[in-house]
């Protein structure tokens, strides 16, 4: 029979009959043999503040979901690159500008090279999914960079990548967003004065939607990723079109914009190339997604999950390549202020301020904001398996009303609005801190496979380990560019930032590893009857002391009253009372002439404590709880005093024995 | 029909959710209380207070599926369960204490000799009930 549930049996209709009716409490549901599960009831409030504030979050973040309501979405490799590709298919909104900036700082002949450039960074993307096609078939349950370095490579190879990972996942919300409103700033100036505020606002949108568990739906991706896709290759199709017949129309650069790269050129020197190189690098964020989430792809998932990143990196390359081919033959110039974008630019010299226009505009900032989305759902993942592996903190594995990761959702939002306030909501500025991160993690992942091709030796073992070195090789060079060339822009950061977060991760590591030796069981632990000595703290004889001392005597034998004052005279007339009303309890009086409370009963405790090391004392305090919560402030808390006293004292447990004005008035 | 206190007799079975569905169509225009009850009918060789854990847990499974029908329905569900000996009883005799003015009651389509049978549950709250009843005969088996 269930412990929590009343039976109340009950005559039927006719004489002898009988039935029995079960009442349950509305908070649980009988679930098995003295197993009970916890209704939704349970969670309404008892408080009507409590009930608004729960109202409140229902609107905003939905109604709680129970935790086998999580299913696992098998998607096709079409609704597969929908939801896995935004956030390296945006990258095509900023790259092409991000190298065209470095250049220019040579002055506006120097924006030439940026075909060349982006030749080189869609070689290395070519590389890096090449080698990722090799982490999909090795690691077809899903294999983070974090999961493939601490396998195969060991514990700090493995941090590295995660807190290179973390730091990009962050980065990509914040240059995402910041890029999203770039976007609209550029067909609606007025937003470009306020776009930090703007783009906060789009982090607390997105922040909402995953606390509601926005699932990667399918048919929410799926329309505007392929939108994008589709505006963008008509665009470029468009541009190469009329090189062919027409010729591009003409584009004039403000002059200003042109008089401020000329007046502060540079030379054109090896090592501004190789940054311009590093800036463009941004275009293979993002990659590592499809790679992460293979087991979400339908049967055969390493062949869909491959074909899809394929299809990826040729989308992405066709629109990369043709913006930055049309930019440099239409001669762009980027915008010293970032006020406009270099596509917006590219889109209304090609077709004019129209609606098509708009719709590419507004369809890129929609994009960036489900890149934004891919990273707060990968933060909280990847947050979650290192709190799972005792990294970080245990509320990070820990998911929300809604089955969200809501600590990390919550942390990574945090997180990327201070990086985006900090740097004015400026993409040019966020770029040199976001590629990285990015690079570490992917040549910490095709290190660990070519260590573990090594250790397996299975069928092509050496043309996987030849693919893997190479791609090892070529990411850690391009990180080495980076870190190089960024470094005096921000790039330092990271690269400090790093090596923190491991440390962190080591240190929170260790705690744990140390709590868990302290609280391990012997083989055959004994449960023994412990009797404490009990210590009532009594400032007076009233209800709320006796109910304290009843109490006291239910849990020992040896139960000491406590009386602390600085007047003797009140001390002998409490004396003498005590030992009429309450004859079976002992009363000790501590005369504290500087009218000090802890102090004495700190004294007091630790001097039983020097009599029987081995018996735990119990501290039992009466406590009076007002009927209204502003009544608390006509009282003097004595007892949440002495709570917060004793809190880390060891040895000592605090019970606190609450008296509410309700049982007086049951009493009577 | 102006009912405004429906009694739903579950029993567990798929012809439950259509009465559910009848009972917020009922109930919808009327604004009228839908209660739903199960019976854990307890073989005369056990005491009715002996322990009914699985029944119970069946009987929480059921109601929970009832309720979460009539949620999207749009209704609001009182669930509870008794122990009795026959239902039918049981079914009736909550039927006069609450007062209720309908019973709705499933009724698995089941062919005994050739010809549907009605069960005793159904045809002694039909002849028993104090107030209106329908029974929903599940559809016939392809």
């Amino acid at each position: 029979m269930a412990d929590l549930e009343e039976r109340r049996p009950e005559r039927g209709r006719k004489p002898g009959e009988r039935i029995v009716r079960i009442v349950r409490p509305k908070d649980f549901r009988v679930a098995g043999k003295r197993r009970y599960e916890l209704t939704e009831h349970a969670l309404v409030p008892e408080t009507r503040f409590g009930r608004a504030v729960q109202a409140i979050r229902r609107v905003l973040i939905g109604r709680p979901l129970r935790s086998e309501a999580e299913t696992l979405e098998r998607v096709s490799k079409k609704v597969g690159l929908a939801l896995f590709a935004p956030d390296n298919i945006t990258s095509s909104a900023y790259a092409t500008e991000e190298i065209m900036r470095v250049l220019a700082l040579a002055g506006i002949a120097a924006l030439n090279l940026t075909e060349p450039m982006t030749a080189a960074v869609i070689a290395v993307l070519a590389i890096v999914i090449v080698s990722e096609i090799r982490v999909i078939h090795a690691y077809p349950q899903g294999g983070g960079s974090y999961q493939v370095a601490s396998e195969n490579l060991g514990m700090f190879p493995g941090l590295l990548a995660g807190s290179a990972l973390l730091i990009d996942y962050t980065l990509t919300i914040a240059v995402s967003t910041a890029a999203g409103v770039a976007a609209l700033s550029s067909a609606f100036p007025p937003l470009h004065e306020h776009r930090v505020l703007y783009a906060i606002g789009l982090i607390a949108v997105v922040w909402l939607a995953n606390l509601r568990g926005v699932r990667e739906s399918g048919l929410l991706f799926a329309g505007p990723t392929y939108l994008y896709l589709a505006s963008y290759v008509a665009l470029v199709g468009y541009g190469a079109f009329l090189t062919i017949t027409s010729g591009l129309p003409a584009y004039e650069a403000p002059p200003a914009w042109v008089a401020f790269y000329e007046g502060s050129a540079e030379p054109l020197a090896a090592f501004l190339i190789l940054r311009a190189f590093s800036s463009g690098a941004v275009a293979l964020t993002g990659v590592e997604a499809i790679g992460n989430s293979v087991p979400a792809f339908k049967k055969p998932e390493p062949r869909n999950a491959s074909i899809t990143l394929v299809v990826m990196g040729i989308c992405f390359a066709f629109i990369f390549g043709g913006l930055s081919v049309i930019g440099g033959a239409l001669n762009i110039v980027p915008d010293p202020k970032e006020a406009e974008t270099v596509n917006s630019q590219i889109t209304r010299t090609l077709i004019g301020v129209g609606p098509f226009y708009y719709l590419i505009q507004s369809i890129t900032a929609l994009l960036l904001l489900f890149a934004a989305n891919t990273s707060f759902s990968g933060f909280p993942r990847l947050a979650s398996i290192l709190a799972r592996d005792r990294f970080l903190p245990r509320q990070f594995a820990f998911r929300g009303d809604r089955l969200a990761y809501s600590t990390g959702i919550g942390a990574v939002a945090v997180l990327s609005c201070a990086i985006l306030a900090a740097f004015g909501g400026s993409v040019t500025r966020l770029i040199p801190l976001y590629t990285i991160g990015v690079f570490v993690a992917f040549t910490l992942s095709q290190a660990g496979l070519v260590r573990r091709w090594w250790r397996l030796r299975n069928r092509y073992w050496r043309l996987s380990i030849g693919l893997n070195t190479f791609g090892a090789a070529v990411t850690g060079i391009v990180a080495v560019i980076v870190a190089v060339t960024k470094f005096e822009f921000g790039a330092w950061m990271v690269l400090v930032a790093m090596p923190i977060l491991v440390a962190v991760f080591y240190g929170i590591h260790r705690h744990y590893q140390s709590v868990e030796d302290a609280l391990a069981l012997d083989a055959t632990p004994q449960v023994e009857a412990v009797q404490p000595v009990v210590v009532v703290p009594v400032s007076r004889i009233d209800r709320a002391a006796v109910r304290a001392l009843s109490f006291a005597k239910g849990l020992s034998a040896d139960v000491r009253a406590v009386h602390i004052t600085d007047d003797e005279d009140e001390a002998k007339h409490l004396e003498q009372r005590f030992e009429q009303l309450i004859p079976g309890v002992k009363l000790e009086t501590l005369i504290s002439p500087y009218r000090a409370l802890l102090g004495p009963l700190q004294s007091y405790l630790d001097a039983i404590d020097r009599g029987d090391p081995r018996r735990p004392i119990t501290v039992v305090l009466a406590e009076f709880v007002p009927r209204h919560w502003w009544e608390y402030a006509l009282h003097n808390q004595t007892a949440l005093r002495i709570k917060l006293a004793l809190f880390f004292r060891p040895n000592t447990v605090v019970i606190d024995v609450p008296y509410h004005l309700e049982d007086e008035e049951r009493h009577r | 029909m102006k009912a405004k206190r429906i009694l739903l007799a579950l029993a567990g079975a798929a012809i439950d959710t259509d009465v559910v569905r009848l009972a917020a169509l009922i109930a919808k225009p009327n604004k009228a209380q839908i209660e739903a009850l199960h019976v854990i009918e307890v073989q005369w060789n056990r005491p009715l207070d002996a322990d009914l854990t699985e029944d119970e847990v069946r009987a929480e499974q059921l109601l929970e599926a009832a309720e979460q029908v009539a949620r999207s329905a749009g209704v609001a569900l009182e669930t509870e369960y008794v122990a009795a000996r026959t239902a039918w009883s049981a079914i009736v005799h909550e039927a006069e204490q609450r007062s209720v003015d309908l019973i709705i009651i499933g009724m698995p389509y089941r062919r005994r000799m050739g010809r549907v049978a009605v069960g005793r549950t159904v045809q002694n709250v039909f002849v028993s009930a104090p107030c209106e009843v329908i029974a929903v005969r599940e559809r016939a088996h392809a």
